[in-house]
């Protein structure tokens, strides 16, 4: 057909603009793409978090460390099956770069309350019968190498080592673990509370703070009620305590630095309004440049609709190659952008959800940009556009 | 009823800067199917105008424009782009071929609102190129041709639809002498051979031989139609 003949020569009118123009989009719906990623994918993390568990952390703030005393009286709360503590270590390995979630946790209440862990290299036993042993999720094989029984040596800026800040924490890789579910961390380390604390003590005299009591309910047990009578138990301190659901706890830390999927949300829409703005200009560039071009069609008995259809036809060509670029470049950048985020995003995906979302929006881009051109050019006058010397 | 053009007390009238122009001023004015007429007059008399009255790129503001029997001012803007595409043939001064398409596809490309396939469009148009000497360019852009081969380029496209009306617009303005002839004897054969209706703008004494009649206009009248002779027609 030559019309379209000649709206792919159109768009071959101006190589460069339409390539910057095609670049653009495709910058724009890949950050599009990728942001939307991160939000669906923190979504996805609150929504596959466990109904029976629940975080008990200080009520003044998650940095604030809670009393091992609390560990009692909070495991004869009704309705509570399991606990463990957990600490944040916050060290790193040989590099500072090389961070990595590291908790000092209670191996065996620990491996009950998540069975997201599967254990696919050395044994739970061997785990809990090390005390320097450590469990890791086999992101942190992938990306540092190491192997069962291998010795890792890991800075600890939170908590110095018992010889000085320059010794380091010695480990030993006991076991290894798959996460059944994909939001879950493969990156984390779990180490014995047992050893912590020690070393803590061993050094400054006094038993380490708790960060999280990390609580198993009973089945068929009501969250809402177990985390009410938790609160009420420390209501009058020393410390108060805030009980929350898995679910809860993952948003709140995550959005600790401010509302992440609203920021996200926002640079998305800010990207897509300057994108847009961008392509409408280039086409109306084009169509102006055309104008005399309609004149000869129209001339030659081509409708109002047809030169409409070769307008929206560029408009729509170039924002669906500008998506379709894009959105394959994120999905394809999305193991690396994994590993990047995952210490915060775990399990970052880029959903079929999201790329019909971008399909569509390239699309609705591609009419919404090719609407005011073509308007113009169905309206114009063969006579007028036929004298016209742009 | 003349199958040809006929203008009834055709009225046009523009406003430029405040000021209202009459272009064509109750003209009337009847030309015959299958003859060559060449309109002639100074600048400003309305001759362009004239021309897109008859090929329905314009309208009049008051009077009768039928052309080939249709009332144009009866037809929408649909019909009227319908009828144009079935009916009219345009040669322009400033040849209007689209840049970024060959000589063949601007030649094909009114044959794209016909019924016919692709492979026919494409014989169909390869032929009128023949026709006009342009077989060995068909495949060239229009800024790879001169000026002639251009305005070949563009009769070929203007009767490759098989249109009975041929409207040309100074179709010799751009072109040296023997390009002119060239398009001149084009014409002449169209008239001739294939009985196309021919109207033609011209400022050229020597274009206006070409055609049988000559239809003289000044200020929007019609100041009256002449053989070659010169004598009355």
């Amino acid at each position: 057909m030559e019309l379209s003949r000649l709206v792919w020569r159109n768009l071959a009118r101006r190589k460069l603009r339409t390539s910057l123009t095609v670049a653009s989009l495709v910058v724009a719906f890949f950050l599009l793409c990728t942001l939307r990623s991160l939000v669906t994918t923190l979504q996805a993390g609150a929504d596959s978090a466990s109904a029976s568990r629940l975080i008990v952390q200080s009520a003044v703030s998650l940095f604030v460390d809670l009393p091992q005393s609390y560990q009692t009286k909070i495991a004869g709360v009704e309705g509570v099956e399991r606990m463990s503590k957990w600490q944040w270590f916050g060290g790193y390995y040989q590099e500072t770069e090389n961070r990595f979630a590291q908790f000092a946790v209670d191996p065996e209440e620990t491996l009950a309350i998540y069975p997201e862990m599967q254990i696919v290299e050395g044994s739970a036993e061997a785990f809990y019968a090390n005390r320097r042993g450590i469990l890791i999720g086999e992101g942190l094989v992938d990306q540092y190498g190491w192997k069962l029984g291998q010795r890792v040596p890991i800075l600890g800026e939170l908590f110095p080592h018992p010889d000085g800040p320059e010794a380091a924490w010695e480990f030993e890789v006991a076991a290894i673990y798959r996460p059944t579910q994909r939001n879950f961390d493969s990156k984390m380390m779990l180490f014995h509370w047992d050893y912590l604390e020690e070393s803590v003590k061993a050094s400054s005299g006094e038993a380490p703070g708790v960060g999280t009591y990390v609580l198993k309910l009973a089945q068929g047990v009501d969250p809402t009620a177990v985390m009410a009578r938790v609160d009420a138990l420390f209501e009058n301190g020393p410390q108060r305590v805030q009980a929350t659901s898995e679910s809860e706890f993952q948003k709140q830390f995550v959005t600790m630095f401010g509302n992440v999927p609203f920021f996200v949300s926002t640079i998305g829409g800010g990207v897509l309004i300057a994108i847009l703005l961008a392509v409408v200009n280039t086409m109306l560039m084009a169509g102006r440049e055309q104008t005399h071009d309609i004149g000869i069609l129209k001339a030659l008995g081509f409708t109002d609709g047809d030169v409409v259809q070769v307008l929206a036809q560029q408009s729509l060509l170039i924002c669906v190659l500008g998506g379709v670029i894009g959105l394959s470049l994120a999905k394809l950048a999305e193991p690396g952008i994994a590993e990047a985020v995952g210490s915060v995003f775990g399990g970052y995906h880029v959903e079929q959800s999201t790329m019909l979302f971008g399909a569509a929006l390239a699309v609705g881009l591609g009419v919404f940009a090719g609407f005011a051109p073509a308007w113009r050019a169905a309206r114009l006058q063969t006579v007028d556009a036929l004298s016209s010397k742009e | 009823m003349n199958q040809g053009i006929d203008l009834k007390g055709v009225t046009k009238t523009y406003v430029r800067g405040g000021e209202t122009l009459i272009v064509l001023d109750g003209l009337d004015l009847s030309m015959d199917a299958g003859r060559f007429y060449a309109l002639m007059g100074p600048s400003g008399s309305g001759k362009t105008t004239l021309l897109n009255l008859v090929g329905a790129l314009d309208s009049s503001d008051s009077g009768d424009v039928i052309v080939g029997g249709e009332d144009l001012a009866r037809l929408d803007r649909g019909e009227l782009s319908d009828w144009r595409a079935a009916n009219v043939g345009f040669v322009f001064q400033g040849f209007n071929l689209i840049p970024v398409l060959s000589a063949l596809e601007n030649v094909s490309l009114p044959l794209a609102l016909t019924s016919l396939s692709r492979k026919q469009r494409r014989e169909r148009a390869a032929y009128a190129l023949e026709l006009v000497g342009l077989s060995d360019r068909m495949h060239h852009r229009p800024r790879q041709l001169s000026g002639g081969q251009e305005q070949r380029c563009a009769i070929a496209r203007a009767v490759v639809t098989d249109p009975a009306f041929i409207l040309a617009d100074e179709p010799t303005g751009d072109l040296d002498r023997d390009s002119a002839e060239q398009v001149l004897e084009l014409l002449r054969r169209l008239n001739k051979d294939l009985g196309k209706t021919i109207l033609m703008v011209t400022h050229d004494p020597h274009a206006a031989e070409s055609a049988e009649r000559i239809v003289q206009l000044d200020k929007g009248r019609l100041l009256g139609v002449t053989d070659r002779a010169g004598a009355h027609a």
